[in-house]
C-alpha cells in the first residue's frame, strides 16, 4: 500500500497554479500543450480550406490570379514578413526567458512582439486602405464612390497598372474597353464596384499560347477577350486575398490580446521554471499564425512577379 | 509494481524541468527565415516557369516556405526536443491538409480526362 | 496485486454525503459548473429539447406525405420543413448526444480521472452550443431555410430567399463546441487516465470517443470555414461558388462533403462505443478481438475521411474521382464490418441477459447491418445513379443515423441512467418501449427503400398515387415511433422522483464507473484509483463479487 499513500501525499501538495483536476504541474503542463497542438491542427484544416479554395481557383484561372497578384505591393507584403519573423523570434526569447524565470527579460520580449504585431496590422491596414482607394475591394459598395478621390489616388499611383473606373454604370462595357489610360470625367464609381480593366495578361498569354483550357472559355466571349468576364475571375482572387489576410488578421488580433493578457501575467513575476506553459502555449499560437503567413506572401504577392519583370511565360 | 503505477496519463514528460534551447539554434533560425524571404522574392522575379517547367516557380517559393516552416516548428516551437505524440500532431495537421488536396483535385485534374464518358 | 484494491465495492456501499447533484442546489451553481458530471446534464437538457422540436417536424413531413397531393404543407413551406429537420437533428441532436452527453460524463470516470483536462473550455463548448442553437432557432422564427441541410450552392447562395446566413452562422458557432469537446477528449485520454490505465485497458467506449474527437477536429473546421465562405458569397455576391461569374458549386459539395462524410462517422462511433460496452457487459464475456474493435475505431475515423466524393457521383465531379471514391468507400466499409462480426462474437456463448440496454444493443447490430449494407449498394457507383435522390437513400441514413446511433444512445442512456441519477427507471415499461421503438421504425423506414427502389424521390412534397400505399405504411410506423419515444420521456422523468435508489453497481460490472457511488461524487472518486484489471474482466481477478452476479445474472463462473 505504500504507493498508493505517495499518491495521496502529492495529491495534497497543490503548488501554486495548478488546477485542481492535476495530479501534478507535470501533467497539467503536458495537457495544455497537447491541447494548444490540437488547437493548432484544428486551425490548419480551418485555413486549410481556404488554401484548398485558393488551389482550385488558382489552377483554374492562372492568369487572373497573376494579374490579381501583381497588382499586389510585394514591397508591403515582404517587409511584413520581416517584421512577424522578428516578432517570432522575440517570442521566442520570452517563452525562454520566463523557462529561465528572468521577469523583466519576459515583460521587454513581450511588448516587442506586441509591437512588432501591431506594425504588421499597421500595414495591413495601410495596404487595405490603398485597395479601397483604388476600388478593388471585391464587394461592391466597399470601395471608394467619390469621382475626384479616385482621379488624385490614380494620379500619384501613377501606375499603368492601376485599374480605372467603369466611366459609367450604364455605358456597356464594350465601349469601356480599349481606352485603359483615359482620364478625367470618367473616373466615376458611384455605386462602390469592384474595377478592373487590364486584361494585358490575357493578351500575352494568348500570345505566348499559356492559356488554359478552362481560361480559353473563361475570359473570351465570340473568340473576343472580354473585360467584364476576366475581371470576375480577378475578382475571385481579390476575394480569397481579402479573406485569408483577413482571417490571419484577425488571428493577429486574438493574438495581441492574448499578449495583453500575458504582459500583465508577466508583469506580476507568475512565470517561472516550474509554471511557465500559458508563455509557452501562447508563443505555440503566434508562431502558427506566423507560418500561416509564410505560405500566404509568396501565394498572393509572388506569383506571376516575373511577369512584370519581362518573363514571357 | 508501484513503478508503474506512479503516474497517470502517458507521463512521458512528467517533471521535466523545462529545455533551455540554447540561443544559437532561435538566432540561426531567424537567420534562414529571414535570408528565405528575401531569397523568395528574388526568385519570384525570375521567370523559371518559361526557363525550366511551367510551375517551376511557385514549386520553389512553396520549397522554400516549407523549409522555412520546418525551421520554425522544429526550433522556435520547441517540436525537435517534443515528445512523440506532438511529433505525429504536427505531422497528421499536413497530412490532412494534403488530403484535403489530393481529393479535391484528383476530380479538378481528371475533369477532362473523361475515362468512361460517352 | 489483486490486493491492491484502494476502490474496492465494500467502501462505496457507504455513500458519500454530497454527490455532484447535491453540491449546490442555485441555477449559478448549474450555468457555471465546471464539473463534467453537470455540464453532461446541461447537455442532456438541452439536446433533449432540440431532439423534441427535430421530431416535430418529422411529424409534420410524415403527415403531408400521408397523402399524394401536396395538401398539408405548400411545397415551399415542406422545403423548410425538411430542412429544418435535418439541420437540427443533425447538428444540433445527433453530432452531440452521445459525445456531449454520455462521453462528457463518462470518460474522465472511465478512465479514473477527477475532470475533463479542461473543465472551463467544456463548459464554454456548451455555451457555443447554447449560442449557435439559439441563432438557428430564430432563424428558423423568422421564416426558416429551404435549401436542404446540404446547403447546396448556387442555391443557396444566390437563389433561396430563406435565412441562410443566420442559420450558417448557427452552425458555424455550433462547429466550435463540437471541435472543443472533441479536443478535450483527446487531450484528457493522453494525459489524464488513472495510474495503470493503459490504453489496452481502457473500454471501447472511450476507444470510439477517441476516434471521434479525431474526426471532430480534423473535420469541423472545414464545415465552419465552408459556411462562412457561404455566408460571404451570400452577402456579397463574389461567385466563388456561383458558376454564372466564374464561381465552382461543386467545390462547395467538395469541402461540405470533406466534413460531412466523416460527420456521419461522428454521428456512428459513439455509438459503436456504446454496443460494445452493452454487448460484452450483458453477455458477461469479455469483449471478442478487443484490439480490433479498438483500432477499427481509429480506422473508420482516418478512412472516414478519403470517401466524401461518394455523395458527389451525379454532380458532375470527374469519372475517375467517381471511381476512386467508389473504391474506397468499399473499403472503409471494412472495420465496420469487423465489428459487427466480433460483436457477434461475443454474443456466441455468453451469459446474455436481456435488460433493456441490451435490448437496444441487439436491435442496433440487425439495424445498423441493413443501414451500412445499403450503403454498400449506394458506394457502388452504377447502381447509385438509379438510387441517388430517392428514399432509398433517406432510408439507408435513418437506418444507420436512428436505427444505429439513436438507439445506442437511448441504449446508453438507459444502461448509464443509474449512475447518472441514482435512481432505476420501471423495467417493465422500458422494456415495451424498446420493442415499439423497434417496430414503429421499421415500419416507418423499411418502405422507404422500397419506395426508393421503385424511383421515388426524396425532398418533394407531392408524389404520383401509386406510392401512397407504401407511404401510409411509414407515416403509421412513424406514429407508432413517436409513442415509443414519448413513453421513456415519461418513465425517466418519473424515475428522476420516484425511481428506487440506484446501487453503485445495479448490473454488477467490473468497469470504473461501477466503482464509485451512483450518482458520483463531484470528484467522481474518493481517492484517485488503481486500475490493475483488465477491461471486461469478469473473473474474481477484477474485485468483483461473483456470488451478487451468480445470484442475480445465475452466471456459471
Ligand atoms: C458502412 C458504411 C456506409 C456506407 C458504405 C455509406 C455509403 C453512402 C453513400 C454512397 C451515400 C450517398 C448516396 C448518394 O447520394 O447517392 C450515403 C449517403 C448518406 N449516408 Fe451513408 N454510408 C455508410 C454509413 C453511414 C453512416 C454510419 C451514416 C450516419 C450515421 C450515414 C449517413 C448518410 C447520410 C446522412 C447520407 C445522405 C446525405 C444526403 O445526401 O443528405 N451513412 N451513404
Ligand atoms: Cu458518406
Amino acid at each position: 500500500m505504500a504507493h498508493v499513500a505517495d499518491i495521496h501525499d502529492e495529491h495534497h501538495y497543490h503548488p501554486p497554479g495548478l488546477q485542481h483536476q492535476f495530479e501534478d504541474m507535470g501533467q497539467q503542463q503536458e495537457s495544455a500543450s497537447i491541447g494548444m497542438w490540437m488547437f493548432l491542427v484544428q486551425e490548419i484544416m480551418f485555413f486549410g480550406g481556404l488554401f484548398t479554395v485558393y488551389l482550385v481557383f488558382r489552377s483554374k484561372y492562372p492568369m487572373a490570379f497573376a494579374a490579381g497578384s501583381n497588382h499586389l505591393d510585394a514591397f508591403w507584403g515582404g517587409l511584413n514578413t520581416l517584421v512577424l519573423i522578428v516578432s517570432s523570434l522575440t517570442m521566442a526569447m520570452a517563452v525562454r526567458s520566463a523557462q529561465l524565470g528572468k521577469r523583466n527579460l519576459q515583460v521587454v520580449f513581450i511588448i516587442l512582439t506586441m509591437i512588432f504585431g501591431a506594425v504588421f496590422l499597421g500595414v495591413k491596414a495601410i495596404e487595405y486602405s490603398a485597395k479601397y482607394h483604388e476600388g478593388i475591394v471585391p464587394v461592391s459598395g466597399l470601395n471608394l464612390k467619390t469621382d475626384k478621390e479616385i482621379r488624385e489616388s490614380d494620379e500619384s499611383a501613377g501606375s499603368p497598372q492601376a485599374p480605372v473606373g467603369r466611366q459609367d454604370p450604364n455605358e456597356s462595357l464594350n465601349t469601356a474597353l480599349g481606352d485603359h489610360d483615359s482620364h478625367g470625367e470618367k473616373y466615376v464609381n458611384t455605386r462602390g464596384d469592384f474595377l478592373w480593366k487590364d486584361t494585358s495578361l490575357v493578351v500575352q498569354a494568348q500570345q505566348g499560347n499559356y492559356l488554359t483550357s478552362d481560361e480559353k472559355i473563361a475570359y473570351f466571349s465570340n473568340g473576343e477577350i472580354s473585360q467584364a468576364k476576366f475581371q470576375d475571375k480577378v475578382r475571385i482572387f481579390f476575394f480569397i486575398y481579402f479573406v485569408m489576410t483577413g482571417l490571419h488578421a484577425l488571428h493577429m488580433i486574438v493574438g495581441l490580446g492574448i499578449m495583453t493578457w500575458l504582459l500583465w501575467k508577466a508583469w506580476l513575476g507568475t512565470f517561472s521554471a516550474l509554471y511557465y506553459s500559458p508563455v509557452e502555449i501562447s508563443g505555440l499560437y503566434w508562431h502558427f499564425v506566423d507560418i500561416v503567413w509564410i505560405f500566404l506572401f509568396p501565394l498572393l504577392y509572388l506569383l506571376g512577379r516575373h511577369f512584370l519583370h519581362g518573363g514571357g511565360h | 509494481m508501484a513503478e508503474g503505477y506512479k503516474t497517470a496519463g502517458d507521463a512521458e514528460h512528467q517533471h521535466a524541468e523545462p529545455h533551455i534551447v540554447p540561443l544559437i539554434y532561435y538566432f540561426g533560425v531567424f537567420a534562414v527565415l529571414v535570408f528565405g524571404t528575401i531569397i523568395t522574392y528574388f526568385v519570384a522575379t525570375v521567370d523559371l516557369d518559361g526557363r525550366l517547367f511551367p510551375g517551376a516557380n511557385t514549386l520553389i517559393a512553396l520549397l522554400i516556405a516549407f523549409f522555412k516552416m520546418t525551421c520554425v516548428v522544429l526550433i522556435f516551437m520547441h517540436v525537435r526536443w517534443s515528445s512523440r505524440l506532438i511529433w505525429l500532431t504536427a505531422i497528421a495537421g499536413f497530412f490532412w491538409l494534403a488530403i484535403m488536396f489530393a481529393f479535391t483535385m484528383q476530380d479538378y485534374l481528371t475533369r477532362s480526362a473523361g475515362v468512361f464518358t460517352g | 496485486m489483486q490486493n491492491v484494491n484502494p476502490i474496492n465495492f465494500e467502501k462505496i456501499k457507504e455513500e458519500p454525503k454530497v454527490n455532484y447533484l447535491t453540491n449546490g442546489f442555485t441555477v449559478k451553481s448549474w450555468l457555471l459548473t465546471k464539473d463534467h458530471k453537470r455540464i453532461a446534464i446541461l447537455y442532456l437538457i438541452t439536446v433533449s429539447a432540440f431532439f423534441a422540436l427535430g421530431g416535430t417536424y418529422a411529424s409534420l413531413i410524415r403527415l403531408e406525405l400521408l397523402t399524394p397531393a401536396s395538401d398539408l404543407l405548400q411545397s415551399g413551406t415542406y422545403n423548410r420543413v425538411f430542412t429544418q429537420h435535418g439541420i437540427i437533428m443533425v447538428f444540433f441532436f445527433l453530432i452531440p448526444s452521445i459525445p456531449a452527453i454520455l462521453g462528457n460524463f463518462l470518460i474522465p470516470i472511465m478512465i479514473g480521472a477527477k475532470d475533463l483536462a479542461f473543465p472551463k473550455i467544456n463548459l464554454l463548448s456548451w455555451y457555443f452550443y447554447i449560442i449557435g442553437g439559439s441563432l438557428t432557432l430564430y432563424a428558423l422564427l423568422q421564416g426558416g431555410v429551404d435549401t436542404g441541410w446540404t446547403f447546396y450552392t448556387p442555391y443557396s447562395t444566390t437563389f433561396s430567399n430563406s435565412y441562410v446566413m443566420a442559420v450558417g452562422l448557427g452552425i458555424f458557432i455550433n462547429g466550435f463546441s463540437s471541435i472543443l469537446t472533441g479536443l478535450n477528449f483527446i487531450v484528457t485520454i493522453h494525459t489524464m487516465r488513472a495510474p495503470g490505465m493503459t490504453w489496452f485497458r481502457m473500454p471501447l467506449f472511450v476507444w470510439a470517443h477517441y476516434a471521434t474527437s479525431l474526426v471532430m477536429l480534423l473535420g469541423t473546421p472545414v464545415i465552419a470555414i465552408t459556411v462562412l465562405l457561404l455566408a460571404l458569397e451570400r452577402l456579397a455576391r463574389i461567385g466563388i461558388f456561383d458558376p454564372a461569374i466564374g464561381g465552382d458549386p461543386i467545390l462547395f459539395q467538395h469541402l461540405f462533403w470533406f466534413y460531412s462524410h466523416p460527420a456521419v462517422y461522428i454521428m456512428i462511433l459513439p455509438g459503436m462505443g456504446v454496443i460494445s460496452e452493452l454487448i460484452s457487459n450483458f453477455s458477461r464475456k469479455k469483449i471478442f478481438g478487443y484490439e480490433f474493435i479498438a483500432f477499427s475505431s481509429i480506422a473508420i475515423a482516418v478512412f472516414g475521411f478519403l470517401v466524401w466524393g461518394h455523395h458527389m457521383f451525379v454532380s458532375g465531379q470527374s469519372v475517375y474521382a467517381g471511381l476512386v471514391f467508389s473504391f474506397l468507400t468499399m473499403v472503409v466499409s471494412v472495420p465496420s464490418a469487423i465489428k459487427v462480426f466480433n460483436w457477434s462474437a461475443t454474443l456466441y456463448k455468453g451469459q446474455i441477459s436481456y435488460d433493456t440496454p441490451m435490448l437496444y444493443a441487439l436491435f442496433f447490430i440487425g439495424l445498423f447491418l441493413i443501414g451500412g449494407l445499403t450503403g454498400l449498394f449506394l458506394g457502388s457507383i452504377g447502381l447509385t445513379v438509379h438510387l441517388t435522390d430517392t428514399y432509398f437513400i433517406v432510408a439507408h441514413f435513418h437506418y444507420v443515423m436512428v436505427g444505429g446511433q439513436v438507439l445506442a444512445y437511448l441504449g446508453g442512456l438507459h444502461y448509464w441512467w443509474p449512475k447518472i441519477t441514482g435512481k432505476m427507471y420501471s423495467e417493465f415499461w422500458s422494456k415495451i418501449a424498446a420493442i415499439i421503438i423497434f417496430v414503429g421504425f421499421n415500419l416507418t423506414f423499411f418502405p422507404q427503400f422500397i419506395l426508393g427502389y421503385m424511383g421515388m424521390p426524396r425532398r418533394y412534397a407531392s408524389y404520383p398515387p401509386e406510392f401512397q400505399v407504401l407511404n401510409i405504411f411509414s407515416t403509421a410506423g412513424a406514429s407508432i415511433l413517436a409513442i415509443g419515444l414519448i413513453i421513456p420521456l415519461i418513465y425517466l422523468t418519473y424515475s428522476i422522483f420516484f425511481g428506487e435508489k440506484a446501487s453503485a453497481n445495479p448490473w454488477l460490472l467490473p468497469g470504473l464507473e461501477w466503482r464509485t457511488s451512483s450518482p458520483p461524487p463531484t470528484e467522481n472518486f474518493e481517492e484517485t484509483p488503481i486500475v490493475y484489471w483488465e477491461a471486461y474482466d469478469f473473473t474474481e481477478e477484477s474485485g468483483l463479487d461473483l456470488e451478487d452476479a451468480r445470484n442475480k445474472y445465475k452466471v456459471t463462473v
